[in-house]
């Protein structure tokens, strides 16, 4: 991996390599600029929806240019009310925890299983690849979780089950550590003395840095968007997150809309403008995230480029 | 003289010792992931004899009375097992090969130009449809094809074309899907191959460029190859859940329409349908151990074999 | 007094909050402690101890028994009961259209030896045949919502509309008279499509059929069933009525009558309604006519009518789809007992599980009617299950909501549960356990076809010969068997033999008539 900078250049090639590089970044420029309209027009076409008037939407259907525009989806959530802003506040410290503590414990497992002189590399390979193909299903997962932890209806529900230590993060980091930080490394490291503890968190977790990026992002993505913890393990509406929250609201409206409502709750239904509560429901569910992701991806792609630089 | 011979035993002494690590500290290391994965994953899967039992709430997983195979029978039962298998097989195989090298491909051309604001705003739109919802991604892909008001079908009359009744052709849907497959999950993907990338020593390209190699040779020669392990561990990955399939993409986005069964349904949409009514917690286990068993088949062949070829990116 | 409790109840609230654990076993020991889970359709309350401390004031010296509620919304309201069910964590529930799969899969404690002892007054208000279909094999596994069960097929259309085409919508007795009315709106608003599906591949037409007892299915998905006064066990898909209508709508459909994307839509018939571009949709409800049209045209957008398209029926189905049962690992049954007998007999009990507090929650009203406070609506309210009406108890017993319903109504109502056309198997509850293999598969070719069949939008001249034989291949005469050997067996213990119920059943239709 040592690298042999060659000292002597010719102009010829430079001035070459300089047309081609710039070729290529037009094409790349180009080709991602129709990749980019095509994962954005449907998204487009939801912000719009979210904004069109409910009886024009369902007489004319989606369409980008509605002929009469309303904020109704958006008064409804807001008259949803404080829920909303609570519900977000969950979200963002679930998220939070989660990742840092599923990073940490991610990253650790991984070295181990990287470690080509670790006796038991491929048994912890196997025990890890193993739970990504069997699970005992969630009528075992909520005894263990409630009869042994007791994290029903507390913030713990909304963490520990099912995303700390996900199979395919560790894969990921497992590989990355393998490609891309030489052993070399590492046996310099304990000639000079350094136990494994600090050889991880002096040496290989630095050198990580775009790998956990990448499953930072992985990770926070799910925890945000999970609603199945809370299916199980949350009744208190304080617990709700955004996920959560907009699912229940959009089940109870389609509920009272359905025929099966007559059965259950008799025509009391109120009229509720679902679909484009809908499309207003995806808006708000992503809306932090396109807000903050701008942001944290500076530290994203500078992780990226950092290991590229040390690697 | 003796001293160097103690220092050359010595120093074979730590060779010998880097060789095979002591597993204390290394296990230490591991442990809060252990633990969590034996808590989280391995204790709950006494869960699997619930595909073996007729459960009853009253009496619990442990004392619900066994079944022997009968949870497993109304998977074999239709005639539509092999329509269904098949499906899920071709569709994983093609989500597989296509989402590979597109993401591969976006990786490349997001790396191609660098870090600027170009760069983050094709990724962050790029990441965008993988954060919507299936039910939402439905409703979008039915503003587009029904045939009241979509938008294709609006358009096509508009050029005095015959409207397509896409919910009732099968023919289209192998295509629709797997767009709308790659829509949502390539620009996610390519996150991954993009820090594989990031990982490439850099100088190896600044030697190839300084040869004369073009940027096109570069990305064959160097980073292609660079990320074979990556696509390796992926692909094997992917391998070991090819029985399964993405449940919202096939139930929600066709609209759950009938007359395109035929190229829809899968093996989870199957269960799904069949059990909404009996709601049997042994059935259901029974047909998630029937996929994973199968993955597990596959996957540890498939893993033989990259073990042969090159264990340095075996999955285990 | 009430204000005090109300600050021990809130101070409570904070140290549970706090703690993010449940204490309430904690306090008076005194009292058994049960838990009773049900569906709300309004919002989640925050906070429910209020509301519980009120009921307990009742229940603590009438049965000496605390209940903690635990409100659930639809979407989890499934899940989260199994699982508590299966861990010990509540007493009461209630079904939601599955009794027969959980009694089977034994959730629901056997209460027969309890009823007598522990709910006499509830068990008064019960015919024995409904309480019949919460029973399997003789033993009682729970007791009924008592609520208007009959449930009547009826076509809601656009007055207005109705009015400008001078239609006769009275002289609509049944779907095959709607071909002439749909054709003149059809000529005189082209741009409209008379007919809207009332949800995703359902035009209604699973209703039309007169006199059918479905066995234990869903009208979404039902299999083998029976019509009229007989005990023979037929296919649904072969009866002639079923031909005839997947035919009548098949016309409608090539004459552009029904919604073209009916059986794909994503909007429900209300929605649909709403756009203006549709005339009418057909479904079932059990409720007066004019009642039902006047609930109906807020969330319509429109002024509708309904008229009916057929006459309500009763089987085991409309009885017992929500039923109250006990959990079957509740460590204190007959307390549970106690307490569901309260909400079936005591007004301020079920009252206030459904409207709250007096005051903060609700207002009554001197007509005996109940509003929301001044300034606040169902969404505003600390605490409302409102919605939950026919979920809960004793729906007659209930104070309506202003506006909605009234004495005339209910009195209709209550006429109509006990005068409906009654299935002669009536009380007969249809075990899958034998054939749930077949089930599975059968489901999946019925949600393969059934949709297309019933929005027009396939030929059934074409279709319904590959559907059929797809049945057959999928095991469904074994169904079909299953079901015909259950009701015989049934039919034997029960001593229903179908003469006697006939004659019975003629008298019974007689009533209806007089009461309409």
């Amino acid at each position: 991996m040592s690298s042999n900078t060659k000292a002597v250049s010719t102009a010829a090639p430079r001035r070459q390599k300089a047309g081609d590089a710039k070729r290529f970044r037009i094409f790349s420029t180009v080709v991602l600029a129709i990749l980019t309209v095509i994962a954005l027009v449907p998204l487009v076409l939801i912000v719009i929806a979210s904004f069109t008037d409910e009886t024009v939407l369902l007489r004319n259907g989606y369409t980008f240019f509605p002929t009469k525009w309303s904020v109704n989806a958006y008064v409804y959530m807001i008259q949803q009310g404080s829920t909303i802003a609570r519900s977000y506040g969950v979200s963002l410290v679930v998220t939070l925890i989660g990742t840092l503590a599923s990073v940490l414990i991610t990253t650790m497992i991984a070295y181990p299983m990287s470690r080509k002189n670790f006796k038991y590399r491929n048994a912890l390979s196997f025990f890890v690849f193993f739970t990504m193909l069997f699970n005992g299903g969630i009528v075992p997962s909520y005894m263990v979780w409630t009869q042994i932890f007791h994290i029903k209806n507390t913030i713990w529900a909304l963490i520990l089950p099912n995303y700390l230590c996900g199979a395919f993060n560790i894969f990921l980091v497992r590989n990355f550590y393998t490609n891309s930080i030489p052993d070399a490394l590492i046996e310099a490291a304990q000639i000079d003395g350094a136990g494994e503890l600090r050889i991880f968190f002096r040496i290989i977790f630095p050198l990580a840095v775009p790998v956990v990026a990448t499953i930072s992002l992985f990770t926070a993505l799910t925890y945000w968007n999970d609603w199945v913890n809370a299916l199980y393990y949350i009744q208190k509406p304080q617990l709700y997150g955004i996920q959560n929250l907009l699912i229940r609201i959009m089940n109870n409206i389609q509920y009272l809309k359905s025929g099966a409502a007559s059965v259950a709750v008799g025509t009391g239904a109120v009229s509720l403008p679902s679909n484009a509560v809908r499309m207003s429901m995806a808006v708000i569910g992503i809306l932090p995230i396109v807000i903050i992701y701008p942001f944290v991806q500076k530290y994203f792609v500078k992780g990226v480029v950092v290991g590229a630089v040390k690697g | 003289m003796s001293e160097l011979s103690t220092a050359t035993a010595g120093r074979k002494k730590a060779k010998a010792h880097i060789r095979y690590a002591k597993s204390g500290p290394l296990l230490l290391i591991a442990a809060p992931g252990i633990i969590y994965l034996i808590i989280n994953n391995y204790l709950p899967m006494f869960g699997v004899f619930l595909a073996f039992k007729d459960f009853s709430y009253k009496k619990g997983v442990f004392g619900s009375p066994w079944a022997g195979f009968k949870n497993f029978e109304f998977l074999f039962r239709t005639r539509d097992a092999i329509v269904m298998t098949r499906n899920t097989l071709l569709y994983n195989a093609a989500f597989i090969v296509l989402g590979t090298i597109l993401a591969i491909f976006i990786a490349i051309l997001l790396n191609a130009l660098g870090e600027s604001i170009r760069t983050k705003f094709f990724q962050s739109s790029l990441l965008l449809p993988n954060l919507m919802s299936w039910v939402v991604i439905a409703y979008m892909v039915f503003a587009f094809l029904n045939s009241d008001t979509g938008l294709i079908d609006n358009t096509l009359k508009a050029l005095g074309g015959k409207p397509v009744a896409w919910y009732m052709e099968s023919g289209y849907w192998p295509f629709i899907l797997t767009f709308v497959y790659l829509w949502k999950n390539a620009g996610y993907m390519s996150i991954i191959y993009l820090s594989a990338i990031a990982g490439i020593d850099k100088s190896i390209y600044e030697s190839a460029s300084l040869d004369g190699a073009t940027k096109v040779q570069q990305i064959f020669r160097i980073t292609l190859p660079m990320l074979k392990s990556t696509v390796v561990i992926m692909t094997l990955m992917a391998v070991g859940r090819i029985f399964f399939s993405d449940f919202g993409l096939f139930y929600q986005v066709p609209m759950n329409s009938g007359a395109i069964y035929e190229t829809t349904q899968t093996i989870d949409t199957y269960v799904y349908r069949g059990l909404m009514q009996l709601n049997d917690v042994g059935m259901s286990s029974a047909a998630g151990l029937f996929q994973s068993v199968l993955g597990f088949i596959v996957v540890v062949s498939a893993n033989a074999i990259v073990r042969k070829v090159d264990a340095e990116n075996a999955l285990f | 007094m009430v204000k005090k409790l109300g600050c021990l109840a809130l101070a409570g609230a904070m140290v549970v909050g706090s703690m993010g654990m449940n204490v309430s076993s904690a306090k008076a020991d005194d009292y058994t402690q049960i838990t009773y889970a049900f569906v709300t359709f309004n919002n989640v309350p925050d906070d429910t101890s209020k509301v519980e401390e009120a009921i307990n004031q009742i229940t603590r010296d009438k049965i000496g028994v605390e209940v903690h509620l635990m409100p659930l919304s639809i979407s989890e309201y499934q899940q989260q009961v199994s699982l508590a069910v299966q861990n010990g964590e509540i007493d009461i529930f209630h079904t939601l259209g599955d009794f027969g799969n959980d009694v089977s899969s034994e959730m629901c404690y056997d209460i027969t030896d309890m009823i007598d002892e522990d709910a006499p007054e509830t068990k008064a208000l019960m015919e024995d045949e409904w309480l019949r279909t919460t029973s399997k094999d003789g033993r009682l596994y729970g007791i009924p919502t008592l609520k208007p069960f009959a449930l009547q097929p009826m076509l809601i259309y656009r007055k207005d509309i109705a009015q400008e085409l001078n239609l006769d919508m009275d002289s609509v007795k049944s779907p095959e008279d709607l071909t002439d009315i749909f054709a003149k709106v059809k000529e005189a608003h082209p741009e409209m499509t008379p007919l809207a599906p009332v949800s995703q591949g359902d035009s209604g037409l699973t209703r039309w059929i007169p006199e059918i007892d479905w066995l234990g299915d869903s009208f979404s998905n039902p299999t083998g069933v029976l019509q009229g006064d007989s005990l023979t066990v037929q296919s649904y898909y072969d009866l002639p009525d079923f031909e005839k209508y997947t035919s009548l709508v098949r016309d409608w459909y090539e004459k552009e009558y029904i919604m073209m994307d009916a059986a794909t839509t994503t909007s429900a018939a209300a929605e649909l309604m709403s756009s203006g571009n549709y005339f009418a949709y057909s479904a079932s409800y059990s409720y007066p006519l004019e009642d039902t049209a006047a609930a109906l045209s807020a969330p319509s957008g429109y002024e509708v009518g309904a008229i009916a398209l057929g006459d309500s029926y009763l089987d085991t189905t409309a009885i017992n789809s929500v039923t109250q049962v006990i959990a079957s690992t509740s460590e204190n049954p007959d307390a549970a007992l106690k307490f569901l007998n309260l909400t079936y007999t005591d007004p301020d009990v079920i009252n206030t599980m459904l409207y709250g507090i007096e005051g903060e929650d609700y207002v009554k009203n001197d007509d005996g009617s109940v509003s929301y406070p001044e300034g606040q609506d169902a969404s505003t309210v600390s605490y409302t299950a409102q919605l939950s009406c026919g979920v809960l108890g004793n729906f007659f017993i209930q104070w309506p909501l202003q506006g909605s319903g009234s004495e005339e109504s209910l009195k209709w109502e209550d006429e109509q549960n006990h005068s409906a056309k009654s299935s002669p198997a009536m009380g007969f509850g249809f075990d899958t356990s034998g054939v749930q293999t077949e089930y599975t598969a059968v489901s999946n070719v019925i949600k393969q076809y059934l949709p297309g069949l019933s929005c027009g939008s396939v030929d059934p001249a074409e279709t319904l010969p590959k559907f059929r034989q797809a049945l057959k291949d999928a095991g469904y005469d074994n169904i079909l068997k299953a079901k015909q050997e259950q009701l015989d067996a049934w039919a034997a213990e029960n001593g229903v033999t179908v003469g006697e119920e006939a004659s019975e059943a003629e008298s019974e239709s007689e009533t209806e008539t007089a009461a309409e």
